[in-house]
Order: C-alpha cells, then structure tokens, then sequence
C-alpha cells in the first residue's frame, strides 16, 4: 500500500508528460501510438536493443550518481559531465602510456586512472568552495568547458590518431580493454562495477556514520557544525566523491565503448544525469531504477528518431516534464 | 590611432551584448529574490526562434519580438512555480534549462527538417549615428555599432534610473532584500516578483536571439556556449547593480574577442588553450569578487506570508 502510494505520483508524472508530448506528435502529424511503442518497446524486443540499452544506463547511473552525493551534502555538482571527460584522458593516457602490461594490471591501472582524474576535476571547484567560499554551481559548470577543450587538445596533440579525420588518439592497448560480459551484442563488463558502486553508494549513504554526517550536513549544516561535523570537509568530500564516480564513468566510455578518446564524445550524460538524480530526489537507492528507465526511453528515442524522423529532443523534452510534473506533485501534496 | 585597436574596442562592445542583456535580466529577476538559473537553455529558446522567426517573416524586428516573448514565457514560468508554488528555485530553473535546452534544437529539426547547409539570415547592421559617429577613435567604436548594442547600454542605464531614482524601483528592491518589510508597507510582492521575473527573461531571451542575428547568420546546437552562466557569474561580479553589470562585461567581452583574435593571428599557445580562457578568466573573477559582492538579501528563496517569520 505505502509503496503503491509513493509510486503514485510518480506514475501520474509519467503519462501526463507523455500526454502532453502525444498532443504535440499528433499536431506535427506523427503516428503516436507508432512512436511510443518504439519509445517504450525498442529496449525489450531485441537483445540488441537491451545491450544498447545496458550501454547506455551505465554513464547514465554513474553521472546521476555524481550529482546526487554531494547533493546529499547540499551541494550541487552540474560538471559531471567535465569529470566523465577528465576520466576519459587519465583512462586513455593509462592505456596509451603502459601498452606492454597485462590486462589483469593494465585494466585496473585504466580505471583508476580514469577515477583519479574525475576526482581532481572535482576538487578544483570543491577547493575554491573550500578555500573561497566561491559558490559551487558555477564553477562546476564552467569546468565542462574547460574539459571539452582539454580533450580537442589531447586528440590533437601527440597521441593523435593521424588515420583519423576526426581529432582521435590512436586506439589504448587491447589488453586494458574490459572484457566482456556478452559477446555479440558486445556488452563490457563495465556495467557490473557500476551496479556495485550505485549499491555502495547507497550503503555508504544511508547505512555508515560517514554518509549520515553527509546526510546531516546537507539538512542542516549549522545544526550539523554544532555537533562536531566538520562540514567544509564534507563539501569537499562529497564533491570529490561525485567527480571520482563521474570519472569512472569516463574510464568505461573509453575502455569499454570507444577504446580511444574522441573529440566530442560528450553527449547529454549531463543533463540526463541531473534529469534522473532530481526525478529520484537525490535518493541514492532510486537512481539506479530510475536510470534504467531514462536509458530505456533514450534507446527509444533513437530509434525513434531513425525510423519516425521524430528528433530525439523529443523525449528529452519528455523527461524534462516527467521532472517538473514529478516536482509538481510535491506541490499538489503539500495541500 | 591603431586600426587594430579600433577594431578591438569596437569588437568588444559589440560581443558585450549577450553578457550585459542576460546579466541585466538575471539582476533584475534577483532584486526581488527570484534567482534565476535557465539562462543557458532561455538564451538557446530566444536564438533558436529568433532565428526562425525572423528567417520565415523575412523580418529581422519580428524575430526579436517573438524571442523577447519566448523569453518572457520562460520568466513566467519560473514565477509562477517560485512565488505561487513556492518550489525550490534551483531546481526549477535547472528543469526549464532542460525544457529549452531541448526545445531550441527540436524546433529548427521539426521545421527545416535534418540540413547539411543551414538558411542564413541577414545579421544586423551596424547604424552609424550622425555626427557622433566622424569623432575620431571614439566615433567608430562607439557609434557605428548595430541597434542593439545602443539598446543594450540604454536598457543598463535605464535600469539604473528605474532601481536607484523611481519609488518603484525602491519598492521593488525592497522586496528582494527583506520582504515581509515591503510586505507589511503595503508592496504588492507577489506581483513585483512576476514583473522582475517576466521582464528580467525577455532581457534573457533577447540577449539568445543576438547570437545568431549577429554572429553566425544560423542557428546551431548549444551556440551559448556557456554564456547564460558566465552571465550569472558577471551578475555576481557586478554586484547585482546595472552600471558595475554594465562595465564588467566589457571584460567578460574583452577576454572572448582576445582568446578569438589570438587564435586568428596564431601564437605559441595551442587554440585549445586560447577557448579555455574565457571560461578560466571567469573562475579566477570569482575569486577575487564572490566574497565581496553585494547581493540581494532575500535572493533565492520564496516568500510566503502565511509564514511568522522568514
């Protein structure tokens, strides 16, 4: 019964957006039925679609997750997708530099790379908030832009694929490429590690003193100061912690996807990260749900998109209203 | 004197544009406490429509309009969940980021359909004004510039006159620092923060639909380019006043025609480096301004007045 009435709202969320987006398919002289079976159905019907699926849900979790830690210390990071991109350089630089080592050293060797990088692209702003007091949010964000340079300089310079037309390094070595979980459809083993890390994630929040002084210091940090919580450093911590998340997300893009680094291959991780960590209202245990869902709805969209002609944004137009009709309701509730 | 430098000064007045108006709107929306945070995606709506508009009706005016207005739709919005509703302004504002985010690629796919040559439009001209315009120096930098650049400063000082000269203005920075006091004077706050919200996003959305009228011709996906935040982040530099808003674009402009005219020229630095700047110089701005910027009181939260205290 009480589940049935927390997933209430959410329910009503999905299908008044999905109304909303029907009128306007309809108006543009679309088949709307046609394009929300493909919207819903294309995970479920092939193995193909759900390994792309699966692909997609993990940056998704990940930068989700990114955004949702330090929002449970209160603060929020919007440079996921700068950290996902750090990752994605220190990965490749790891794959690139060490090609003569084994997998079984190179492979972890890759992702802690990859974290270790994420996690430094979120300790800048999480210094200067330390340091300066300077608000978070900016910094976070203007911090992607620096990344998206940063990568268009390392695949133009020295690792430059020169085979390449576009501005790629050349491939990292084969064996710190993730081995994989399902050959064909090929699917890396990444997306193991992901579910551990949401599920760690969740424990450290909800189950361990240290992610309760995280959980105190973002509902109430004066209150929290006064009982000994040191909660600049949680800032720090959680900021740290989100960009270390966001730069694994990074490592597995590369050595599991791409096996290089590409010059745009930033997508909207971002803004569907930000999209799923307020649809589950920073509740670390729902991300992980959730994100299967909007990954759901992105494999959807594309083929949406290739068979309809419908562009994409229409659903990211339909997950932006599942956000504000899911906000709403906390309105409609309050009365 | 120098072409160079002329052409320089005349460079960053013109790229100010989009800095002063968003920033201008953000200001205003801000003194009386409504923070607003879409700017990105209410800047790409206002290019984005802007330029069809103006595209179909053939009439650059038109195109103007409709993006003002678009932009006034996205203020309204953020108003009525904020002072009405009374939800969370961040979040809110991040979710009609998304909203136009999406909404100004879907519209130019669904209308001009997929494109490997985009339709231009004619960018404005620049309207030398007589006489002022013979000055030497200071003549071509100032008074040959296209329309809106002269909106953009007018708009800066009649901001000013409105918030530090009128009663109304006084009335409506009263709200955005300590409301329950405007409030009790007998200050329609509900309504103050609608106008400021509304009006503050037709200067947002203004300021979205100078990209493609002057720069590019076109629109093209994300064109912003992280200029709706650097406009918050020069909002804070100026104090959330008009004029400092006004002259801390010049600098916010200044380090953008650098970084591209560096490029241009070529030097020891690599271009990626150069497009980092801006974004860079930002950063370091706030450090050495956050802690001193004076800023609304009341900014970022929602007033009811139901509630004893605030």
């Amino acid at each position: 019964m009480t589940i049935a009435k927390k997933a209430l709202p959410y329910l009503l969320a999905v299908i008044a957006s999905f109304i909303a987006a029907g009128i306007f398919i309809a108006l543009m002289g679309f088949d709307v039925f046609k394009a929300f079976e493909t919207i819903l159905f294309t995970s479920f019907r092939t193995p193909n679609g759900f390994v792309q699926t699966m692909l997609k849900f993990v940056p998704l979790v990940l930068l989700a997750l990114a955004f949702t830690i330090p929002l449970t210390a209160g603060k929020f990071n919007i440079g996921g997708e700068g950290q996902m991109m750090a990752g994605g350089i220190g990965a490749a630089a790891m794959g690139i530099l060490f090609p003569d080592l084994p997998a079984i050293l190179l492979i972890p060797l890759v992702i802690l790379g990859g974290v270790v990088a994420g996690a430094l692209w979120g300790l800048v702003p999480a210094w200067l908030l330390y340091k300066f007091n300077i608000n978070e949010i900016l910094t976070t964000v203007l911090f992607n832009f620096v990344a998206f340079f940063l990568i268009d300089y390392v695949c133009t310079g020295p690792w430059r694929d020169p085979a390449a037309g576009h501005p790629t390094t050349v491939a990292i070595s084969k064996s710190a490429w993730l081995p994989l979980l399902v050959k064909n459809p090929p699917l890396h083993s990444g997306i193991i590690l992901a579910v551990l890390v949401a599920i760690g994630i969740y424990i450290y929040t909800s189950r361990t003193t240290g992610g309760y002084e995280l959980i105190a210091t973002g509902a109430n940090p004066r209150a929290a100061g006064v009982f000994g919580i040191k909660t600049r450093n949680m800032f720090v911590l959680s900021l740290v912690l989100g960009g270390a998340v966001a730069g694994l997300a990074g490592a597995f893009e590369v050595a599991g996807n791409q096996h290089r680094l590409i010059e745009g291959m930033q997508s909207n991780f971002l803004q569907l990260g930000l999209i799923i960590g307020l649809i589950s209202r920073g509740n670390n245990g729902a991300v992980p749900f959730v994100a299967f869902l909007i990954a759901v709805l992105e494999v959807g969209a594309s083929a949406m998109q290739r068979t309809m002609m419908i562009p994409v944004e229409m659903v990211f137009i339909v997950e932006a209203l599942i956000l504000l009709f899911v906000l709403l309701s906390d309105v409609v509730r309050r009365k | 004197m120098d072409i160079t430098v002329i052409n320089f000064l005349k460079l960053v007045l013109l790229s100010m544009v989009p800095f002063v108006l968003a920033a201008q709107g953000t200001m205003l929306g801000g003194r009386t406490g409504v923070f607003n945070v879409a700017q990105e995606g209410v800047m790409l709506v206002g290019a984005s429509i802007g330029f069809l508009v103006s595209y179909y009706s053939g009439s650059i005016f038109l195109g103007i309009v409709v993006a003002m207005l678009s932009g006034g739709i996205f203020g309204l919005a953020l108003a009525y969940f904020t002072t009405t509703l009374k939800m969370n302004q961040f979040v809110i504002g991040l979710s009609l980021f998304f909203i136009g985010l999406g909404v100004s690629t879907l519209l130019p796919k669904l209308i001009l359909g997929i494109t490997l040559t985009p339709p231009l439009i004619p960018t404005l001209k620049s309207i030398p004004i007589p006489l002022l315009s013979q000055i030497p120096f200071i003549g071509p930098i100032f008074f040959n510039q296209n329309v809106l650049v002269y909106v953009s400063v007018l708009v800066s000082i009649g901001l000013w006159y409105f918030l530090f000269r009128t009663q109304k203005g006084l009335e409506l920075r009263s709200v955005g620092e300590y409301p329950m006091t405007a409030d009790s004077l007998g200050i329609n706050t509900t309504k103050m923060r609608y106008w400021s919200a509304i009006i503050g996003g037709t200067l947002i959305g203004l300021a979205g639909a100078y990209l493609p009228m002057v720069y590019a011709g076109t629109f093209t996906e994300g064109m912003t380019m992280g200029r709706g935040w650097i406009a918050i982040a020069l909002t804070f530099f100026g104090g959330w006043s008009p004029l400092p808003i006004l002259y801390g674009s010049l600098f916010f402009s200044a380090v953008e025609v650098l970084a591209f005219r560096v490029q241009v020229i070529g030097s020891f630095l690599p271009h990626q480096i150069l497009q980092m700047l801006p974004y860079l110089a930002t950063v370091l701005v706030m450090v050495f301004t956050f802690k001193r910027s004076r800023v609304p009181g009341f900014l970022g939260n929602n007033y009811d007045r139901e509630k004893r205290s605030l």
